[in-house]
């Protein structure tokens, strides 16, 4: 009966009916509201910025996106008119993540829902210039974006067990070709303890020690809707489920495809860390492999938890 | 409530030669304020930034309100910190950055601050 009651209640929610969250929201991101605690991730430092190890800076602020382009204006958001987005430098392997850091009242299982959009920035071309092969549907852009990955940042204390959940959709990989598959990561994110104590080198990738340190998730190959060129923004919803109990991911659902998780291992570190009390971050990044810009847009966000 | 937002556009980066600071949306801000910091510089070093506009944030003119690039030498009394405003912009804001003196070199930081 109680379970009903709630469901109807948030049927009836404009924006809640497009999410379908776990019995206790912890929050709901509408980005017409400005950036709600989203903000530009940052390494550790000893409030010297030159301390900041290498792939844990500039990171670039979230923006509060009117998703603006030069042929048509302005795109607008599902509501309203703004979107968060994050933006890379146009240099090559450069990321951009935004974090929401929170902490847990109980461990079990974690929902992060979203509808996002990506693109890669528009590269003018004078007028008259060679068209090349361009068939009038697949645009080279389509090839400039990189990845994104979603990711949190669980520390049980100082006698627990931190990790990373990470699942990256690797559009094209550095080359340019189309690759369109989620996939997990098989070692632990550098961190700058580990940089500091010398257990690991500053990484190529921010999220793994070695950059091939990724694994297919088994039938995680998945074309998003690109919509043909880089100033048709198509939303997507993405629903990811974690569990803090079995320190797992649960399951992966975007669109229509949902990708079983369980059984996929997540690293732990081996040693412990301090002053990371019952955290719980979520975390979203976006990374050019071209000296292209690369925007993922978010409109909105929840998180629910059953707890 | 007026909502408001800081960004960090260079987080303590260094540049030797002239630069522009990324492309961002701002369009729900009716203010925009500038902070450049000069947090290390070479002998005679100094920066000249001009704020610009731009319609899509992909081609860009200066901003018609300031005629002359806001000047900031490196070795100024401390705090090595220059603050303009903008208005009127529309959406995208950058500062198009030049450097003064022989082969220069500046660390800075540089924020904008929004307001509604």
């Amino acid at each position: 009966m109680e379970r009903a009651f709630t469901r109807a209640l948030r049927s009836s929610d404009t924006t809640l009916s497009r999410f379908n969250p776990l019995s206790r929201i912890l929050f709901v991101n509408d980005f017409d509201n400005g950036t709600n605690g989203w903000c530009e991730l940052s390494g550790n430092h000893d409030n010297n910025l030159d301390n900041l190890r290498t792939k844990a800076r500039d990171l670039r602020p979230p923006q509060l996106s009117s998703m603006t382009f030069f042929d048509t204006g302005t795109h607008g958001s599902i509501d309203g008119t703004y979107a968060m987005k994050l933006a890379t430098r146009p240099t090559p392997g450069h990321m951009s993540q935004a974090i929401k850091r929170f902490t847990y009242a109980k461990r079990g299982a974690v929902q992060f829902e979203m509808y996002f959009t990506f693109k890669a920035e528009t590269v003018l071309k004078p007028s008259g210039a060679d068209t090349g092969n361009w068939d009038g549907n697949q645009d080279v852009s389509a090839s400039s974006f990189g990845d994104f990955t979603l990711s949190n940042d669980v520390g049980e204390g100082e006698d627990g067990e931190r990790y990373h959940c990470a699942l990256r959709y690797m559009n094209s990989d550095n080359t340019g070709k189309l690759v369109q598959k989620w996939y997990y990561k098989t070692s632990v994110q550098p961190t700058t303890k580990m940089e500091r104590n010398g257990t690991a080198a500053s990484p190529v990738d921010y999220h793994v020690i070695n950059p091939e340190d990724w694994e297919e998730v088994p039938g995680g190959h998945q074309p998003l809707c690109y919509n043909e060129i880089p100033t048709k923004a198509n939303w997507h919803y993405l629903r990811w489920v974690f569990d803090t109990e079995t320190r797992r991911n649960r399951e992966l659902q975007v669109n229509d495809l949902t990708l079983d998780l369980r059984d996929i291992p997540v690293p732990l570190y081996e040693h412990p860390y301090w002053g990371c009390e019952r955290l719980l971050n979520f975390c979203l990044d976006v990374r050019t492999h071209t000296n292209v810009r690369n925007f993922l847009w978010v409109d909105s966000a929840v998180v629910s938890v059953d707890w | 409530m007026r909502r408001f937002f800081s960004a960090v556009l260079e987080q303590s980066n260094t540049y030797s030669e002239a630069f522009c600071t990324e492309p961002f949306e701002a369009g729900w801000a009716s203010e925009a304020r500038w902070f450049i910091r000069i947090l290390d510089a070479s002998d005679g070093a100094g920066i000249e930034a001009m704020p610009q506009v731009s319609p899509d944030g992909l081609l860009w003119c200066d901003d018609e309100d300031r005629p002359d690039p806001v000047k900031l030498a490196g070795n100024a009394a401390e705090p090595v910190m220059v603050s303009f405003k903008q208005r009127e912009f529309g959406n995208w804001l950058r500062l198009k950055v030049r450097l003064s003196g022989d082969q220069p070199k500046v660390k800075v930081l540089i924020y904008l601050a929004l307001k509604e």
